[in-house]
């Protein structure tokens, strides 16, 4: 296409093409740390394409495909278009990704032992990582996180940080502006705006470490904790993995191994600070 | 209405098992699917031959060796029950 750029994120190289620059430009800014593989072989391809014959100049908008892709997707606007980019990423992982179990969650790093945290949007999974991520763990993913199938290991995948709404104001009041992306505003998700993760991050984020705390969190409610049995765990993580079923016995295997070794709970929290203080706590516990 | 019926269990090397807490994850190879299951599913597959077809009678008198089933008309037709589930799975085959 006409502007392009390669990317490595993780294990995954993307190359994403777009008819327009301004897409490109926003990528290259806020990937500026990560390796540009220019020419290089790319796992995936992306292209942002006009939606229609006349769509790249009046009222320019944006039709996500790439080398999987979702033939309903409903078109975006050009001024979101690097949150085009990204989503063209996260579907392209989603649905083509085969070397990881892909498990829908954020996972952040200490002492070489991970923290996986999994829910649904809106459960606050990403903003705590992020949080996390300024204050002592390293960041290894907002989105996905990649349980090795021999290994049990969980290894990274360290886009950039999809902040929305509530979570934007929180984060811009400790990450130095120049981590932070443009506001995109009136997404179909509301607002959104990327966060760069931390230096430590993006060096070591071909660096995996053993899962050793599994939370369910969610925001919003009266702080709260409870353990979770291990075959509620089985059945929330297959419904969180996008690729549990196309990997068939080593996905069966890899997955429940790490419901067996790592123990998990649920934490209710009103705030990040609650939350934060609570996982804390029961990261000592574990120590 | 099906008590006479015979059953085989799928061979051993087409399921794999795993026990979480009090359920038992059954991955079926064949089909690609996961099962979880909890008691008496496991023991009734146990009692199953891969071979020798059974009866839920003869699973029954199988399983009454081990464990305190107290009516057996009663148990046999949950036995018979749980037969017709395995066989829809594709993890009992009915002969």
């Amino acid at each position: 296409m006409r502007h392009q750029i390669t990317l490595k994120i993780g294990p995954a190289t993307f190359r994403i093409g777009s008819a327009w620059r301004d897409p490109i430009d926003r990528l290259a800014s806020l990937y500026a740390a990560y390796p540009m593989l220019p020419g290089g072989i790319a796992d995936f391809s992306v292209r942002l394409e006009p939606a229609g014959p006349l769509r790249q100049w009046l009222r320019p908008s944006i039709f996500i495909t790439g080398d999987h892709g979702l033939a309903e997707a409903a078109p975006m606007s050009l001024r979101h278009g690097l949150l085009a980019a990204e989503m063209g990423m996260n579907l392209q992982m989603a649905l083509g990704w085969r070397r990881h179990l892909l498990i829908h969650a954020s996972s952040v790093e200490k002492d070489g032992r991970v923290l996986v945290m999994t829910g649904e949007s809106g459960s606050g999974k990403s903003t705590l990582a992020a949080q996390l991520g300024e204050r002592g763990w390293r960041l290894m993913g907002d989105e996905f996180a990649l349980l090795d199938l021999a290994t049990g290991q969980i290894f990274p995948f360290p886009r950039l940080v999809s902040l929305k709404n509530g979570a934007i104001d929180v984060l811009s009041a400790e990450v130095p502006p120049d981590r932070m992306g443009p506001l995109l505003a009136n997404t179909a998700k509301g607002d959104i705006r990327h966060l760069v993760p931390r230096g430590g991050a993006i060096d070591r984020m071909e660096e995996g470490g053993q899962p050793a705390l599994l939370l369910f969190p969610r925001f919003g409610h009266a702080a709260d904790r409870r353990d979770v049995g291990q075959a509620e765990v089985f059945m929330r993580l297959t419904q969180a993995s996008t690729n549990y079923v196309a990997l068939g016995e080593a996905g069966f295997l890899a997955l429940s191994r790490l419901v067996q070794r790592v123990p998990a709970h649920a934490i209710d929290f009103p705030s990040g600070d609650d939350a934060i203080a609570m996982i804390e706590a029961l990261w000592e516990e574990r120590a | 209405m099906t008590a006479k019926c015979r059953y085989c269990r799928e061979e051993r090397d087409a399921i794999a098992a795993c026990a979480l807490d009090d359920f038992t994850l059954l991955y079926h190879r064949t089909s690609g699917q996961t099962h979880m299951v909890i008691s008496p599913v496991p023991e009734i597959l146990d009692a199953l031959d891969e071979a020798v077809p059974r009866t839920a009678a003869q699973v029954h008198d199988r399983l009454a060796d081990h464990y305190d089933l107290g009516d057996a008309d009663s148990v046999i037709a949950v036995i018979d029950a749980h037969l017709a589930e395995l066989t829809a799975l594709g993890l009992a085959r009915r002969l």
